[in-house]
């Protein structure tokens, strides 16, 4: 068996896609493009050393913190899949977690864990605490990557390898591994863009990243236009991020001989070796998840919310707003990622994703810039109910395509040449092949985009704190309400409440990925 | 009618039923950074919504102002506002107060040596203060304040006298300082009052033994005074029920809003005939520093780059 170079882009011969691409990408760009023509609208102010210490501290916690994020990811993801050892099974979706949990209350859990008075006797500050955190917050972005990297790889190849008389070991090495780079690789670019915009944990360590920057500049010295300035670095520096995933995902592409439905043979681990490895999953799950939600647990038991009403309608609020912004970014990072396959269509993508990379407030503050020139155009009024409602949309869809787009792009690689050429063979004309065959093939994958839009807009905070309707709370809005004024007793309890409505999509997620192979319909 | 507002309290709720349940008129609110909604406002121009505006902190204040956002409003009642705590327009009215108070392990230090925020500087308190980082608004109100009342040379020089006593570095929240200080990581730290009012009357105990091992200074009493923020609300220009709005405005400002706040929120009142609720009473009636809350807000900017300059992340 041969492992085929897919040509990079399979072309479907259709307009309409590139047309719906583009503008799925104009509406996911324009209010991060808003900050740039805003930012570059007026000449760059003072504060150049302030500017390069935020830009080093960012690139030591993209760089430190993402890399480990990417080390206990794969790692994890590795052990999971291709190995046998004790809590395997469990550990599997144990430790997409994390994934549930904001990291601005990660960081209050290991600030009240290890601050003064804490349980746990080491002190944590400024970029250690919060590259603590953000390995163990973001790693599961390269976990759930690099476990639908693994499970979907083909046997034979893995077997071919060892018929070739390769040990277990160089199996791994020279054709597991770089079976599963460009999903590792595109799971690292997401975590990595996680860690530029967060902006909670940061602040609260004390650590100067580019985002506290912009915060400094905007809310303590009430200068947008800095701030701005600060945050079109985020946005350069995710360009380079998903310029270098590109480039190490490469432009090969594997096919042949997917025989999913073959269950993937685990290498049986020595006594010692699987001692470490259910050691090292559940140290994973404990920091990661455990921990900090029984933390939670016992801080919402001291003050338990006095009225249930005052935690239902925040509950469906989030819910409401999760469902509705994920499936407009599904729709909208599903064009972007047909689109992407054809010739220009990277050029929308990768419009479409930096986005990422921006702190909501940021992509809040594009949005007012182009409502307030709508509103001086005489288009709109007011951001009344509806209206403020739709925008928070689109500033998710803005703000989360990449997490959509990123999974859909993957999944549709996986079409190989030879589909498209039988579907032609058989007759279907393109828009057939693109509905029928295409976009079957990557649904799963979409699912999870959606799934983890959907969690992530669980917990997205300062874009719904301020263009939200009147009277509309939800569990984020809540817990920072409560949490910004440190009545964490009383934030326990809707925190703990995102992390469970977080819960049910996540353990979906890992559930779906298990099911992708061996008789499940991947 | 319609608030924004750039505070998050449960006592604000509870003001605004008070005064649903007095006049009859519902209250409509979004909660937001002050920063934030002051873009909000901008882009919705004249269309907007907002009838009051409430917000934290002097800076958020005067950038309404500046933005134009406030109209001028006044009446009797208004006018019972110490003229110190409202716009000369009447633009803004303050309706709550914050003290940053200096706390310190009982037993570790002197209180009699930490009387003025000047002592923070002295040497004898090498590796010894805890405090958040500068991003704070409520630092950065603090610096502000000194560079109006002592010039910014003076300023920097305080701040950099302070970031050499720092025992670690800025990070975690003011209640973080307050347990830092407790256990022994530090022996001062400088955080609004109400923090500490807070963990004194916690349903956690061990919130209670922490507040129970600090005392509280509050600095300069026999000087300039203590630095004092303030919340504050004014009408908007845009208002579409100004009527409405200036009855809120004026029971803000009412004796009886500022018993709730004081209450649930532990903020000092701004109305002089207020009966101080026992959390604050113990705490102390204190003498506030008179430096012009508008004046703080210009000079927040300057404030934190001299932080900057100074070392204090």
């Amino acid at each position: 068996m041969a492992l085929t170079a897919l040509a990079p882009a399979a072309r479907l011969g259709l307009a309409w896609p590139r047309i719906a691409g583009a503008l799925a990408a104009i509406v996911c760009a324009t209010p991060v493009f808003a900050v740039l023509a805003q930012a570059f609208a007026a000449a760059p102010s003072g504060a150049q050393d302030m500017m390069w210490r935020a830009i080093a501290g960012t690139l030591r916690l993209v760089t430190i913190a993402g890399g480990a994020a990417t080390l206990l990811g794969a790692t994890a993801a590795w052990l999971v899949t291709l190995c046998e050892f004790p809590g395997r099974r469990t550990f599997e979706w144990l430790l997409v977690l994390p994934l549930s949990a904001p990291v601005y209350v990660l960081s209050y859990a290991y600030g009240a864990l290890t601050g003064p008075g804490g349980p746990i006797p080491i002190r944590m500050g400024g970029l250690t605490g919060a590259g603590f955190v953000y390995a163990l917050g973001f790693y599961p972005y390269i976990y759930l990557a690099a476990r639908a990297a693994f499970v979907s790889q083909s046997v034979c190849a893995l077997e071919a390898a060892r018929s070739l008389g390769a040990s277990p070991w160089q199996a791994f090495v020279r054709v597991a591994a770089p079976l599963a780079w460009p999903g590792v690789a595109a799971g690292a670019a997401l975590a990595g863009m996680e860690i530029a915009a967060e902006y909670g944990a940061a602040a609260y360590f004390g650590a100067e990243t580019v985002t506290t920057g912009v915060f400094r500049a905007w809310f303590a010295r009430g200068e947008p236009q800095l701030a701005l300035q600060l945050a079109s670095w985020l946005l350069i520096g995710a360009l380079v991020l998903l310029a270098l995933e590109r480039f190490a995902r490469g432009r090969r592409g594997f096919a042949g001989g997917s025989a999913r439905w073959r269950p993937l043979p685990r290498a049986r681990l020595a006594p010692a070796a699987a001692v470490a490895a259910t050691l090292f999953c559940a140290g994973l799950a404990t920091f990661g998840a455990l921990l900090p939600l029984a933390w939670l647990v016992r801080l919402a038991t001291f003050r338990p919310p006095n009225e249930l009403s005052g935690i239902a309608a925040p509950l469906f609020n989030t819910l409401l707003l999760a469902s509705a912004g994920a499936s407009l970014t599904l729709v909208l990072a599903t064009a972007v990622a047909v689109a992407a396959r054809h010739p220009g269509g990277r050029i929308g993508a990768l419009a479409a994703s930096i986005g990422y990379a921006a702190p909501g407030a940021v992509t809040a503050l594009g949005a007012f810039t182009l409502f307030g020139a709508a509103r001086e155009a005489g288009w709109i009024g007011g951001l009344s109910g509806p209206l403020s409602f739709a925008a928070l949309l689109w500033v998710y869809a803005s703000r989360f395509a990449a997490a959509g787009a990123q999974p859909i792009e993957a999944g549709l690689s996986r079409v190989t040449r030879s589909m498209g050429e039988a579907a032609r063979t058989l007759g279907a004309p393109p828009s057939r092949q693109l509905f029928a065959v295409e976009l079957p093939i990557a649904a799963p994958a979409a699912i999870a985009g959606a799934l983890i839009v959907f969690v992530d807009i669980l917990k997205e905070l300062p874009a719904t704190l301020v263009l939200r309707p009147f009277d509309f709370e939800t569990l984020a809005t809540r817990a920072h309400a409560y949490a910004a004024d440190d009545r964490l007793t009383q934030a326990a309890a809707p925190a703990l409440l995102i992390t469970l409505a977080g819960l049910a999509p996540v353990i979906l997620l890992s559930r779906r990925l298990s099911r992708a192979r061996a008789g499940g319909r991947g | 009618m319609n608030v924004y507002s750039g505070r998050h309290y449960d006592s604000d709720r509870a003001v605004f039923r008070a005064f649903t349940k007095k006049t009859g008129i519902e209250v409509r609110s979004i909660e937001a950074d002050g920063a934030q909604l002051l873009e909000r406002l901008k882009a919705e121009g004249e269309y907007t919504n907002a009838d009051l505006i409430m917000t934290v902190d002097a800076g958020n204040l005067t950038r309404l102002v500046e933005a134009n956002l406030l109209a001028p409003v006044t009446s009797p009642a208004l006018a019972a506002t110490p003229a110190r705590y409202r716009d000369e327009q009447g633009r803004w009215y303050a309706f709550a107060r914050r003290a940053r108070i200096v706390a310190y392990r009982k037993g570790a230090v002197d209180p009699t040596t930490i009387a003025s925020m000047d002592d923070l500087t002295r040497l004898g308190l090498r590796g010894s203060i805890c405090v958040r980082t500068s991003t704070n608004l409520y630092n950065i109100s603090l610096l502000a304040a000194r560079i109006v009342r002592d010039g910014p040379e003076k300023a920097r020089a305080w701040a950099r006298g302070v970031v050499a006593n720092f025992a670690r570095d800025p990070q975690g929240s003011d209640t973080d300082q307050i347990r830092a200080v407790a256990a022994g990581d530090c022996r001062v730290t400088i955080v609004n009052h109400y923090y500490l009012a807070r963990m004194r009357s916690s349903g956690d105990p061990a919130d209670k033994a922490v507040a129970d091992k600090v005392g509280v200074v509050f600095p300069d009493q026999d000087g300039a005074g203590t630095h004092v923020n303030i919340s504050g609300a004014g009408v908007s220009v845009h208002a579409r029920h100004k009527d409405n709005a200036l009855k809120l405005l004026e029971f803000m400002v009412s004796r009886e809003a500022q018993t709730i706040i004081a209450e649930l929120n532990d903020e000092y009142p701004v109305a002089p005939d207020v009966t101080l609720p026992a959390a604050l009473a113990e705490l102390g009636a204190f003498k506030a520093e008179d430096v012009p809350f508008a004046a703080i807000g210009a000079r927040q900017a300057e404030a934190q780059r001299l932080y900057e300059e100074a070392g204090w992340r």
